[in-house]
C-alpha cells in the first residue's frame, strides 16, 4: 500500500455558529485503504465525511485530495472533483426513484459527453459485478434494500473514483446484507484499488476495515 | 441536459406534471379564448359594412321632409356637396371613395326606395351589378333601371318593362338580389347615379329641406387604412359638422354592447390577469417540485452534477411541462372554439342606416345583422400561446435556478 496520502485533512474545523462540531482533525487516507470511522451519534463523524469529500466547506483547516485543495476550489471545481475523483455511498441509498437501475448507477456521467450506450454499458458492467444483472429496468420501489445498496455502490464507482466515501452504508440493511455490502466494499477495494472512508456504528464491520478511527465529541482519537 | 431522464421525471411523476400542466393549461385557453372572442367581435362588427368592401359610410342626418311627395330625401341622408367629397377624398387613410344617392320617390300611384349608383368601382352599391339575376345591367347612356327581385315580384315587373319614376318611364334592364348586399343599400330601383341626381336636383320638395347640386350625393363608401380610421373619421367630422353620420367597424362593436366587443384594452388587461395568474401558479408549482426534490438535487451535486447542470435538467423539465400545458390549452381552446362558433350574433343596424320609411308599415322595426360568430384561433395567436408557455416555464426556471444554487447536498443528505 502506497503510504503517500490520497487524502489528507489538516486541522480540520467546523462550527455552526457557536457549536464547534469537528475540533482540529487531522486525518489522512492512503491510496487502496480501508479506513472505518466509529463513533457515537451526534460525534461529528457524517460532518468530518462531508468535510473530506469536498461537500462542505470547514471553518478552518486544509483538505486536499490528491493535489487539489478543497478547501480553496469553487464550487463548479468541487462539482468536477466529485465527479471525477469521488464516489459516495448513503445510508438511505439516494436513488433517483423514477430512473432505472442502470440509469441511476449512469447519473454521474449524464452531464459528460458520452453515447448513451457506453454511459450504459459501463453501468451494466458494474451491476453485472454486482450479481444486479437481472435488476438493470427496474426502478429503486421493486429493489430490495440490498439490492438497492448494490446499485448505490455501482453508482459510486461508475466514474473510476480513487476514493469512495460511505456513510452507513449498511446502516437501513439487516445483518446478514450488511455483510454482504461489506464484502462487496472490500472486494472492490481489493480488485480495483479504490480507498475507502467508511462511518459505521458497527464495530464488527468496522472490524474488518485496514484502519479504525473513533470520533468523539468531534475530534478523532485513533 | 439529460432527455431521458427529464421524460422520465415527467413521465412518472404523472400527477405532479398533470396538476402544474393543467394549471398553466386553463391560463393558456382562457387567453387564447378570450383573445379569439375579442378578434371573433371586431371581425363581426366589420360584417355589415365587409359586403360593401368599404371600412366608412358616411350619411348625414337633416330635417324632416316638409311635404311627402314626389322626391325627397331621408332626414338621415340629406346633401353631401362636391366640394365636401373632394375634401373627404384628400383626408389621411383615404384610399378609394364611392358615391351614392338615396330617395323615396312618391308618385301618385306608389312610393319606392330610389338608389342612384355608380356604373363602375368594387366598393358601395356599385357591386350590385354582380347580382343581376334575370336580364343585365344597365347601359350607360340609356334610361334604364334595375329592380329589386322581391319588388318585381310584388308588382309583377319583368326585364323590359317600363316603369314611371319622377314623371319619367325608365326600361327595367334586370332584376337584382339585393339581399346579398347591405341594408343601407337596399332600394326598390336603382338607377346609374346621374339619373337619380338628376331626379333629385329637380325636386323642389326636396330643395327645400336640403339644396342639391347635380354633382352632389348623399352616402360616400370609403375604403381607408385602418390604422388611420380614428384619425379619418375626426376629419369627416370635421368637414360634415356635427350631423355627419360615421359607421365604422368601431361604431358596431360599441352598438354590440358585449363585454368582449367593449374594447381591444379589455380583452388585454383580461389576458394580462390571466398571465400573470398563470405564472404566478406555475411558480408556485415550480417551487414546490423543487422543494420537493431538494434531496434529489443534492445527490446530482453529490454525483458531479454542477449548478448550471441542473439548472438547466429543471429548466427542461419546466418548458417541456409548459409545453405540454401549452398543447392542452390549445386543444381545450380549440373545442371552445367550435362550440362558440355555433352562437349567432346579432349585430343592430342603426335607423340612420335603413333606407325605409320609418312612417311606413315595418319602416321603424329593429333591423339587425344575423351572423355566426366568425371565431378561430389564428395561427399567430396559437403560436404566441406556446411562446408565452415556453417563457412562463423558462422564467420560473430562472428565478428558481438561484434557489437550486443554494441547495447543498451536504445539508439536504445529512439528515437521513
Amino acid at each position: 500500500m502506497n503510504n503517500t496520502p490520497l487524502l489528507y485533512g489538516e486541522q480540520v474545523s467546523k462550527s455552526y455558529g457557536t457549536l464547534e462540531v469537528v475540533k482540529s482533525v487531522n486525518l489522512s487516507v492512503a491510496p487502496a485503504e480501508f479506513v472505518c470511522m466509529v463513533g457515537k451519534s451526534g460525534s461529528g463523524k457524517t460532518t468530518l465525511l462531508a468535510l473530506l469529500s469536498g461537500m462542505e466547506q470547514p471553518t478552518s483547516g486544509k483538505v486536499m485530495l490528491e493535489d487539489t485543495d478543497l478547501t480553496r476550489s469553487s464550487e463548479d471545481d468541487l462539482a468536477l472533483v466529485r465527479r471525477e475523483k469521488v464516489g459516495f455511498i448513503f445510508q438511505s441509498f439516494q436513488l433517483i426513484p423514477t430512473l432505472s437501475a442502470w440509469e441511476n448507477v449512469a447519473l454521474p456521467l449524464f452531464p459528460l459527453k458520452m453515447a448513451k450506450e457506453e454511459r450504459r454499458s459501463r453501468a451494466v458492467e458494474l451491476l453485472a459485478r454486482l450479481d444486479m444483472q437481472h435488476r438493470l429496468d427496474h426502478l429503486p420501489t421493486a429493489l430490495s434494500g440490498g439490492e438497492k445498496q448494490r446499485v448505490a455502490i455501482a453508482r459510486a464507482l461508475v466514474n473510476h473514483p480513487c476514493i469512495v466515501f460511505a456513510d452507513e452504508p449498511t446502516g437501513n440493511l439487516d445483518s446478514a446484507t450488511g455483510a454482504d455490502i461489506m464484502a462487496i466494499l472490500k472486494g472492490l477495494q481489493h480488485e480495483a484499488g479504490v480507498a475507502m472512508l467508511m462511518v459505521t456504528h458497527d464495530q464488527e464491520l468496522a472490524a474488518q476495515a485496514d484502519r479504525i478511527v473513533c470520533m468523539k465529541d468531534g475530534e478523532v482519537s485513533v | 441536459m439529460n432527455l431521458r431522464y427529464m421524460v422520465k421525471e415527467l413521465y412518472h411523476r404523472k400527477t405532479r406534471t398533470a396538476v402544474a400542466a393543467l394549471g398553466l393549461a386553463v391560463g393558456i385557453c382562457l387567453m387564447v379564448v378570450i383573445n379569439a372572442l375579442a378578434l371573433a367581435y371586431r371581425q363581426a362588427a366589420q360584417a355589415p359594412l365587409k359586403d360593401f368592401g368599404a371600412d366608412v359610410i358616411v350619411q348625414r342626418s337633416g330635417d324632416v321632409p316638409r311635404e311627402i311627395s314626389g322626391a325627397v330625401f331621408p332626414c338621415s341622408a340629406v346633401t353631401i356637396k362636391s366640394d365636401e367629397i373632394a375634401a373627404i377624398r384628400r383626408l389621411p387613410g383615404v384610399r378609394q371613395v364611392s358615391t351614392a344617392l338615396l330617395m323615396w320617390v312618391f308618385d301618385a300611384q306608389r312610393m319606392a326606395i330610389v338608389l342612384g349608383i355608380e356604373d363602375q368601382g368594387n366598393i358601395g352599391p356599385a357591386i350590385l351589378r354582380r347580382y343581376v339575376n334575370a336580364g343585365r345591367f344597365w347601359r350607360t347612356g340609356r334610361q334604364e333601371a334595375l329592380v329589386e327581385t322581391a319588388y318585381a315580384q310584388q308588382l309583377g315587373i319583368k326585364p323590359g318593362d317600363g316603369i314611371p319614376l319622377a314623371g319619367d318611364t325608365y326600361t327595367v334592364a334586370g332584376l337584382v338580389d339585393a339581399s346579398r348586399v347591405p341594408k343601407v343599400a337596399t332600394a326598390n330601383i336603382y338607377l346609374p347615379l346621374a339619373q337619380a341626381q338628376r331626379i333629385a336636383a329637380a325636386s323642389p320638395q326636396l330643395q327645400a329641406v336640403s339644396p342639391f347640386a347635380p354633382s352632389d350625393v348623399n352616402l360616400l363608401f370609403i375604403t381607408a387604412d385602418q390604422s388611420k380610421t380614428a384619425q379619418l373619421v375626426s376629419g369627416i367630422e370635421a368637414l360634415l359638422g356635427p350631423k355627419a353620420e360615421i359607421a365604422t367597424p368601431d361604431s358596431f362593436l360599441k352598438s354590440l354592447g358585449s363585454l368582449f366587443a367593449l374594447s381591444d384594452k379589455l380583452s388585454l388587461t383580461v389576458s394580462l390577469i390571466v398571465i400573470i395568474v398563470t405564472v404566478l401558479i406555475t411558480f408556485k408549482s415550480m417551487a414546490a417540485n423543487v422543494a420537493e426534490r431538494r434531496r434529489e438535487i443534492g445527490v446530482l451535486k453529490a454525483v458531479g452534477w454542477t449548478n448550471r447542470q441542473v439548472a438547466i435538467q429543471i429548466t427542461a423539465e419546466s418548458v417541456s411541462q409548459c409545453l405540454i400545458a401549452a398543447m392542452i390549452g390549445l386543444l381545450a381552446a380549440f373545442l371552445a372554439v367550435a362550440a362558440l362558433g355555433l352562437v349567432t350574433i346579432d349585430i343592430p343596424i342603426p335607423w340612420e342606416m335603413s333606407p325605409s320609411p320609418h312612417f311606413m308599415p315595418g319602416g321603424g322595426d329593429p333591423v339587425f345583422k344575423t351572423l355566426r360568430l366568425p371565431i378561430h384561433i389564428s395561427p399567430g395567436l396559437a403560436v404566441f400561446a406556446v411562446v408565452l408557455s415556453v417563457f412562463v416555464g423558462s422564467i420560473t426556471a430562472g428565478l428558481l435556478s438561484r434557489h437550486i444554487g443554494r441547495i447543498k447536498p451536504a445539508e439536504v443528505l445529512r439528515y437521513e
